[in-house]
Protein backbone atom coordinates (compact mmCIF):
# COMPACT_ATOMS: atom_id res chain seq x y z
CA UNK A 1 0.00 0.00 0.00
CA UNK A 2 1.93 3.23 -1.17
CA UNK A 3 2.48 5.82 1.57
CA UNK A 4 0.19 8.47 2.58
CA UNK A 5 1.01 11.16 -0.21
CA UNK A 6 1.59 8.57 -3.01
CA UNK A 7 -0.03 6.36 -5.49
CA UNK A 8 0.08 3.53 -7.71
CA UNK A 9 0.16 4.00 -11.07
CA UNK A 10 0.76 2.08 -14.67
CA UNK A 11 2.54 3.90 -16.76
CA UNK A 12 4.01 2.71 -19.86
CA UNK A 13 3.45 -1.56 -18.72
CA UNK A 14 5.35 -0.65 -15.12
CA UNK A 15 3.95 -0.20 -12.19
CA UNK A 16 4.96 3.16 -10.53
CA UNK A 17 4.68 5.58 -8.09
CA UNK A 18 3.99 9.11 -8.76
CA UNK A 19 3.38 11.81 -6.20
CA UNK A 20 -0.04 12.82 -5.75
CA UNK A 21 0.32 16.51 -4.58
CA UNK A 22 -0.87 17.68 -1.42
CA UNK A 23 -4.13 19.82 -0.96
CA UNK A 24 -3.43 23.19 0.41
CA UNK A 25 -3.85 23.34 4.33
CA UNK A 26 -7.43 25.15 5.01
CA UNK A 27 -6.87 27.56 7.81
CA UNK A 28 -11.13 28.70 8.80
CA UNK A 29 -10.87 25.32 10.81
CA UNK A 30 -7.55 26.11 12.23
CA UNK A 31 -8.16 29.72 13.26
CA UNK A 32 -8.34 30.44 17.31
CA UNK A 33 -11.66 31.11 18.73
CA UNK A 34 -10.27 34.55 20.35
CA UNK A 35 -11.60 37.60 20.51
CA UNK A 36 -10.42 40.47 18.01
CA UNK A 37 -7.27 42.40 19.87
CA UNK A 38 -7.68 45.40 21.61
CA UNK A 39 -6.20 48.63 19.49
CA UNK A 40 -3.29 49.41 21.38
CA UNK A 41 -1.98 45.49 21.14
CA UNK A 42 1.63 45.06 20.11
CA UNK A 43 2.15 43.23 17.06
CA UNK A 44 5.85 41.80 16.45
CA UNK A 45 7.43 40.88 13.07
CA UNK A 46 11.10 40.07 12.97
CA UNK A 47 13.63 41.66 10.04
CA UNK A 48 13.74 44.37 8.01
CA UNK A 49 11.10 43.68 5.04
CA UNK A 50 11.38 45.07 1.78
CA UNK A 51 8.18 44.91 -0.92
CA UNK A 52 9.94 41.69 -2.74
CA UNK A 53 10.81 39.99 0.69
CA UNK A 54 6.85 40.37 1.68
CA UNK A 55 5.67 38.91 -1.82
CA UNK A 56 8.23 35.95 -1.68
CA UNK A 57 6.79 35.59 1.97
CA UNK A 58 3.19 35.72 0.72
CA UNK A 59 3.47 33.58 -2.01
CA UNK A 60 5.09 30.88 -0.04
CA UNK A 61 1.98 30.97 2.34
CA UNK A 62 -0.38 31.24 -0.91
CA UNK A 63 1.50 27.80 -1.86
CA UNK A 64 0.34 26.40 1.41
CA UNK A 65 -2.43 27.87 2.70
CA UNK A 66 -6.20 28.26 2.32
CA UNK A 67 -9.03 30.19 3.77
CA UNK A 68 -12.66 28.92 2.34
CA UNK A 69 -11.10 27.14 -0.54
CA UNK A 70 -8.74 29.95 -1.89
CA UNK A 71 -5.16 30.34 -1.51
CA UNK A 72 -4.41 32.30 1.27
CA UNK A 73 -1.86 35.26 0.90
CA UNK A 74 -0.32 36.40 4.61
CA UNK A 75 2.42 36.93 6.35
CA UNK A 76 3.20 35.78 9.76
CA UNK A 77 2.93 38.10 13.07
CA UNK A 78 2.86 37.98 16.43
CA UNK A 79 1.35 39.72 19.15
CA UNK A 80 2.18 40.59 22.54
CA UNK A 81 -0.25 38.67 24.52
CA UNK A 82 0.15 36.84 27.96
CA UNK A 83 3.57 37.99 28.00
CA UNK A 84 5.80 41.10 28.40
CA UNK A 85 7.27 42.06 25.18
CA UNK A 86 10.81 41.53 26.42
CA UNK A 87 10.10 38.09 26.95
CA UNK A 88 8.35 37.41 23.70
CA UNK A 89 11.33 38.88 21.83
CA UNK A 90 13.84 36.73 24.02
CA UNK A 91 11.94 33.28 22.88
CA UNK A 92 11.47 33.95 19.71
CA UNK A 93 12.97 36.92 17.92
CA UNK A 94 16.75 37.04 19.46
CA UNK A 95 17.90 35.99 15.79
CA UNK A 96 16.42 39.25 14.47
CA UNK A 97 18.41 42.44 14.71
CA UNK A 98 15.94 44.50 14.06
CA UNK A 99 12.00 44.50 14.75
CA UNK A 100 8.73 46.06 13.69
CA UNK A 101 6.59 46.86 16.65
CA UNK A 102 3.17 48.52 15.25
CA UNK A 103 0.22 48.04 17.15
CA UNK A 104 -2.72 46.07 16.11
CA UNK A 105 -4.95 49.01 15.70
CA UNK A 106 -2.61 50.94 12.96
CA UNK A 107 -2.56 47.50 10.86
CA UNK A 108 -6.51 47.71 11.03
CA UNK A 109 -6.50 51.52 9.99
CA UNK A 110 -4.09 50.50 6.73
CA UNK A 111 -6.90 48.32 6.22
CA UNK A 112 -5.43 44.84 7.22
CA UNK A 113 -7.04 41.72 8.73
CA UNK A 114 -4.84 39.68 11.31
CA UNK A 115 -5.78 36.14 11.34
CA UNK A 116 -5.58 33.98 14.49
CA UNK A 117 -3.65 31.12 12.92
CA UNK A 118 -1.26 28.69 14.37
CA UNK A 119 -0.65 28.56 18.10
CA UNK A 120 -1.43 32.10 19.93
CA UNK A 121 -0.13 34.73 20.06
CA UNK A 122 1.08 34.03 16.19
CA UNK A 123 -1.60 35.49 13.74
CA UNK A 124 -1.45 35.96 9.87
CA UNK A 125 -2.12 39.30 8.08
CA UNK A 126 -3.99 38.71 5.41
CA UNK A 127 -2.90 40.11 1.77
CA UNK A 128 -5.56 39.95 -1.40
CA UNK A 129 -2.69 40.36 -3.88
CA UNK A 130 1.16 40.92 -4.16
CA UNK A 131 0.72 43.93 -6.45
CA UNK A 132 3.06 46.56 -5.69
CA UNK A 133 0.88 49.13 -3.76
CA UNK A 134 -1.07 46.58 -1.22
CA UNK A 135 2.55 45.42 -0.01
CA UNK A 136 3.62 49.26 0.07
CA UNK A 137 0.82 50.05 1.81
CA UNK A 138 1.95 46.64 4.05
CA UNK A 139 5.28 47.73 5.17
CA UNK A 140 4.24 51.09 5.79
CA UNK A 141 1.86 50.03 8.43
CA UNK A 142 4.48 47.89 9.59
CA UNK A 143 6.55 50.66 10.15
CA UNK A 144 10.14 51.47 10.38
CA UNK A 145 12.32 48.79 11.99
CA UNK A 146 13.63 49.39 14.89
CA UNK A 147 16.45 47.89 17.00
CA UNK A 148 15.65 45.08 18.73
CA UNK A 149 16.56 45.01 22.44
CA UNK A 150 16.66 41.02 22.95
CA UNK A 151 18.88 40.24 20.12
CA UNK A 152 21.14 37.86 20.75
CA UNK A 153 20.01 36.86 23.58
CA UNK A 154 19.81 33.45 23.65
CA UNK A 155 21.42 30.63 25.70
CA UNK A 156 24.83 29.52 24.25
CA UNK A 157 27.45 30.48 26.45
CA UNK A 158 29.88 33.35 24.90
CA UNK A 159 33.47 33.96 25.85
CA UNK A 160 32.48 37.49 26.65
CA UNK A 161 29.50 36.40 28.99
CA UNK B 1 25.25 38.16 5.78
CA UNK B 2 24.23 34.24 5.96
CA UNK B 3 24.07 31.95 3.31
CA UNK B 4 21.58 29.59 4.76
CA UNK B 5 20.46 25.74 4.11
CA UNK B 6 17.19 26.25 3.57
CA UNK B 7 15.37 29.61 2.71
CA UNK B 8 12.36 30.64 5.34
CA UNK B 9 10.60 33.28 7.41
CA UNK B 10 11.88 32.56 10.84
CA UNK B 11 8.30 34.65 11.50
CA UNK B 12 6.11 32.10 9.91
CA UNK B 13 4.59 29.34 12.36
CA UNK B 14 2.07 26.94 11.58
CA UNK B 15 -0.74 24.68 14.01
CA UNK B 16 2.96 22.63 15.69
CA UNK B 17 4.42 25.85 16.29
CA UNK B 18 7.82 25.11 14.27
CA UNK B 19 8.58 27.85 11.69
CA UNK B 20 7.90 25.98 8.46
CA UNK B 21 9.52 26.19 4.72
CA UNK B 22 9.06 24.73 1.25
CA UNK B 23 11.54 21.79 0.41
CA UNK B 24 12.68 22.76 -2.33
CA UNK B 25 13.54 26.13 -1.03
CA UNK B 26 16.90 24.01 0.19
CA UNK B 27 20.78 24.43 -1.52
CA UNK B 28 20.12 20.52 -1.27
CA UNK B 29 17.08 19.06 -0.52
CA UNK B 30 18.55 15.58 -0.09
CA UNK B 31 19.84 16.80 3.47
CA UNK B 32 17.03 18.09 4.66
CA UNK B 33 15.62 14.99 6.79
CA UNK B 34 14.31 14.64 10.47
CA UNK B 35 17.17 15.56 13.07
CA UNK B 36 18.92 17.25 10.54
CA UNK B 37 20.42 20.22 12.01
CA UNK B 38 20.18 23.46 9.81
CA UNK B 39 20.80 26.89 9.02
CA UNK B 40 17.41 28.48 8.14
CA UNK B 41 16.42 32.04 7.18
CA UNK B 42 17.59 34.88 4.39
CA UNK B 43 20.59 36.61 4.26
CA UNK B 44 19.81 38.79 6.95
CA UNK B 45 18.23 36.77 9.74
CA UNK B 46 19.32 33.48 10.49
CA UNK B 47 19.14 30.39 13.12
CA UNK B 48 20.26 27.08 13.50
CA UNK B 49 17.88 24.83 13.18
CA UNK B 50 16.69 20.91 13.86
CA UNK B 51 14.81 19.78 11.04
CA UNK B 52 11.35 17.71 12.61
CA UNK B 53 9.60 16.34 9.65
CA UNK B 54 8.44 16.90 6.21
CA UNK B 55 4.76 16.56 5.29
CA UNK B 56 2.96 17.61 1.79
CA UNK B 57 1.00 20.59 1.23
CA UNK B 58 0.00 22.48 -1.68
CA UNK B 59 2.16 22.07 -4.22
CA UNK B 60 5.03 20.51 -1.92
CA UNK B 61 6.67 19.59 0.86
CA UNK B 62 7.17 21.53 3.97
CA UNK B 63 9.95 21.36 6.33
CA UNK B 64 9.38 21.89 10.31
CA UNK B 65 12.05 23.52 11.92
CA UNK B 66 12.68 23.83 15.48
CA UNK B 67 14.55 27.23 15.99
CA UNK B 68 17.65 26.71 18.47
CA UNK B 69 18.59 28.99 20.89
CA UNK B 70 21.60 31.40 20.08
CA UNK B 71 23.15 32.72 16.91
CA UNK B 72 24.29 31.38 14.12
CA UNK B 73 27.70 32.48 15.07
CA UNK B 74 27.59 31.10 18.81
CA UNK B 75 27.26 27.38 17.32
CA UNK B 76 31.06 28.63 14.87
CA UNK B 77 32.49 29.62 18.32
CA UNK B 78 31.06 26.20 19.83
CA UNK B 79 32.73 24.39 18.07
CA UNK B 80 36.00 26.68 17.64
CA UNK B 81 36.27 26.02 21.40
CA UNK B 82 35.34 22.24 21.48
CA UNK B 83 38.15 21.93 18.73
CA UNK B 84 40.80 24.04 20.08
CA UNK B 85 43.84 21.74 21.35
Amino acid sequence: VPRPGWRETVLSEETNLVRVPGERIEQRTRLRAEQPLAAATLISRGGADTVDKLRRHAERTERAWALDGVPLLGVSVFAVLDMPLDDLLRRRFASFRTICLPTAGRLAEYQFELLPTGQRPHFTVRLHSTDGPELDRLLAALGAPQANSQYARGKIWREED
Amino acid sequence: MYRVDITADLNDEDETGYVWTFLDEARDPGQIKPGAIVVAGDQDAAAVCEVIDLALAGDGTIVHLRLLPGLVEDYRALVERALAS
